[in-house]
């Protein structure tokens, strides 16, 4: 079971970043890397213990966890660490870095905080992390996992619970060396430290080229963590709107048993309702399950995003169409899928990535980012160093 | 005799009665009306599958939701016979609600007798002292036109708007506050955080209120209601039992107001005028529960749709509703950390 949360005052809090600065330094690539080969086990009891515990923590379908991880995880093994150590801290002639990452997590998925809290230990860093207050087991699943695999970097982790708005705490962890912060955009700018990650909120798009319909691959990519994770597909790009809406409302119609979306609360209820009712009243063609909607809209317009299943199609023709359609979303466009383009793919992954996409793939690997994600365009490991000009040879 | 001088004539008695059977049948037939005048709605209607014929209760008259009149023109009437239009805030790139209406008889003939009964209902007048700019500041409000009819036809000299080209008019508030005549100050929730923020102690009669309405997260800082009350309580003396809360928006004619001053020691609750009616329905499957989706019924919308299903939740509480909060928009979402409140 997951521990008691605990709430330690601002003083308790700087202590622990005290102790976990005594405890950091040296790069710890390999112990990570262990941890990662563990998890990426089909038979890992970390994955199992989220398996079991993640449903009632954060609403999502059991199938739905089970799907997700053996998804995600299955590329982030002890190899794949390495080769990113490679690509973002070529040489690996650092020692590593000392000092204490404090990490403020958010959200329900399981994928980011893992990675939130194994980047910084892999460079030698030690880490104070604050429960998401809708995922308040991985964590300390993630903590569980160091002292079975890698009891070295045990000391090294200290999970920490209290209320998001609780300033006096929030300022006393952001004492720490290093800050990565998630949350909404206007809570996160308000963090103050000496060095700041932010990871604010985000979103994906598909974008579908002449006669190109992955519906199955879409529905998948939609129904992974029932849309709330920042790579999930809000809207869909498409020359034929109609037809790819049909399909994609087909597809969500047979994923519905596989994997059955989770709860949702009734302010989201309401919304996803409303934007539903909203859009019959305009009378576009709106197809709809028990726990899924897809409107088929008539312009590129963006608009609300209840998630929880709930996806507009858009018609944009060609490379430039999708360009200026999807401008609007730039500030917070986290993953474009892409299928259909033909000899156009190049242009129209340049837009995407023009655009702020830090990740492009092809429907139905939205979900499964590889472990050199560079999310929000920030390096995985390489953010957790220190910059440095070196011009001597050692 | 039309279903809009019946409406009109039931929101200009003198007494309030609880008459289901009249509410059922003016919804109806307003229903059947509003069905027939405006296109987009019958169209909606008839996707249900419910028409004016075939329903049985004003339960079962669909609702639009809020976000609907920032998409569609729902007027029952020529769009060349709008004699005003309100809109709902926001900035100037982003789509606003829009409420066309035809007459601002109705608008007026239920927000006065609702103004009267919740906010003074031992008082014939007061000084009524708004925390909000006046209409000829911002024509489409219907927050400001609310307050100005007040004003009109229910406030004594001294009366006004405070509030300039967005800034609160301290020393002219003070002036205007320092009487010993009944008092009413009223305006927008983060108009009052300015006033505490601007930590200017007003010395408040006795028979002072404050009635304040409308959402204040992230327009200056944010408080939680009853941290605001307090706050009042003690910056401007007048005790947390006489603050009500008013529940309206642009969409609908009618308000809902705390219950506090109407009938002091009762359990605070919102309640309406009787040519209203609240549902609270789960939005999934539209069945009536304790704890739901706020749905209004409102006679008083004569020339749009009188069912507006809301973005709101709210509980049951003894004969009205306690509202859990307001949801702020989906706009800028797009994943779940987007509603997670890492700082509150």
């Amino acid at each position: 079971m997951t521990p008691a949360r605990t709430a330690p005052t601002p003083a308790e809090i700087r202590e622990r970043l005290a102790a976990l600065r005594r405890e950091s330094g040296g790069l710890q690539l390999e112990a990570v890397a262990r941890v990662l080969d563990g998890w990426s086990q089909a038979g890992s009891p970390w994955r199992a213990r989220l398996e079991r515990e993640l449903p009632a923590a954060t609403g999502f379908s059991p199938a739905v966890v089970r799907e997700g991880l053996e998804l995600a995880l299955a590329g982030w093994s002890g190899d794949a660490l390495r080769e990113l150590a490679e690509l973002e801290m070529p040489g690996g002639q650092r020692e590593g870095d000392s000092g204490v990452a404090g990490v403020l997590l958010a959200g329900s998925l399981p994928m980011p905080s893992i990675l939130s809290l194994l980047a910084p230990l892999a460079t030698g860093r030690a880490v104070l992390a604050k429960c998401a207050s809708r995922d308040p087991v991985t964590p300390h699943v993630v903590a569980r996992s160091l002292r079975d695999t890698a009891p070295e970097l045990a000391a090294r982790l200290q999970v920490v619970d209290f209320r998001g708005d609780d300033a006096e705490r929030v300022a006393a962890l952001c004492e720490a060396d290093i800050v990565v912060a998630t949350g909404a955009d206007e809570t996160v700018a308000r963090v103050r430290g000496r060095r700041v990650l932010r990871h604010g909120h985000g979103l994906s798009v598909a974008a579908l080229g002449p006669e190109a319909c992955p519906a199955a691959e879409l529905a998948l990519d939609v129904a992974l963590w029932d849309q709330l994770g920042c790579l999930s597909p809000v809207a869909v790009y498409a020359q034929d709107a109609d037809a790819v809406a049909e399909a994609l409302a087909k597809a969500l119609e047979q994923l519905e048993t596989r994997l059955p979306r989770g709860s949702v609360d009734a302010h989201a209820a309401t919304l996803a309702r409303n934007e539903r009712d909203e859009a019959e009243l305009r009378g576009v063609p709106v197809h709809t399950g028990n726990t899924w909607t897809v409107v088929c809209e008539r312009d590129a317009r963006p608009r609300p995003a209840p998630l929880h299943r709930f996806v507009r199609v858009h018609p944009a023709s060609g490379v430039d169409a999708l360009a200026a359609a999807l401008a609007p979303l730039a500030p917070h466009l986290a993953g474009v899928a892409l299928a259909g383009f033909g000899p156009e793919t190049p242009r129209a992954v340049d837009a995407a990535i023009g655009l702020g996409a830090s990740r492009v793939c092809p429907p139905g690997r939205l979900q499964a980012p590889p472990l050199a994600w560079p999310r929000d365009g920030i390096g995985v490991l390489s953010s957790q160093t220190r910059p440095a000009s070196i011009e001597i040879t050692y | 005799m039309s279903v809009e001088a019946e409406i009109l004539a039931w929101m200009r008695e003198p007494l309030w009665g609880s008459d289901d059977e009249r509410f059922d049948a003016l919804a109806r037939a307003l229903f059947a009306q509003q069905f027939e005048r405006c296109p987009p709605y019958r169209g909606f209607c008839e996707r249900r599958g419910r028409t004016p014929q075939s329903i049985a209760s004003w339960r079962e008259i669909p609702p639009v939701p809020t976000g609907a009149f920032k998409e569609v023109a729902l007027r029952c009437f020529p769009a060349e016979r709008t004699v005003h239009t309100f809109r709902t805030s926001g900035t100037s790139t982003q789509v606003r609600g829009e409420l066309h209406l035809d007459t601002l008889e109705f608008y007026e003939a239920s927000l006065l007798p609702s103004f009267a009964r919740f906010l003074l209902p031992d008082l014939a007048e007061a000084r009524i002292l708004v925390l909000a700019p006046s209409p000829s500041e911002v024509g489409d409000s219907s927050l400001s036109h609310m307050f100005a009819v007040a004003i009109r036809e229910l406030g004594s000299q001294g009366s006004g708007f405070f509030v300039e080209q967005g800034e609160l008019q301290l020393d002219a508030l003070r002036r205007a506050a320092d009487t010993q005549e009944p008092l009413l100050v009223c305006g927008t929730a983060f108009a009052f955080v300015h006033l505490l923020d601007s930590a200017v102690k007003l010395e408040l009669p006795p028979s002072a209120r404050v009635m304040e309405t409308g959402g204040f997260k992230g327009r200056s800082r944010t408080l939680q209601r009853t941290e605001l009350y307090l706050a009042l309580e003690g910056q401007l003396g007048v005790p947390v039992e006489r603050i009500v809360n008013q529940y309206g928006m642009t969409e609908l004619a009618s308000q809902f107001h705390d219950s506090v001053l109407l009938e002091p020691g009762g359990p605070r609750r919102k309640l309406g005028p009787p040519w209203t009616r609240v549902r609270l329905v789960d939005p999934e499957n539209d069945e009536e529960c304790e704890e739901g989706t706020i749905v209004v019924y409102d006679l008083a919308n004569t020339g749009s749709v009188l069912a507006v299903r809301t973005a709101d939740l709210a509980r049951r509480v003894a004969g009205g509703f306690e509202v859990l909060g307001r949801e702020p928009g989906a706009e800028a979402r797009g994943c779940s950390i987007a509603a997670d409140e890492l700082l509150g």
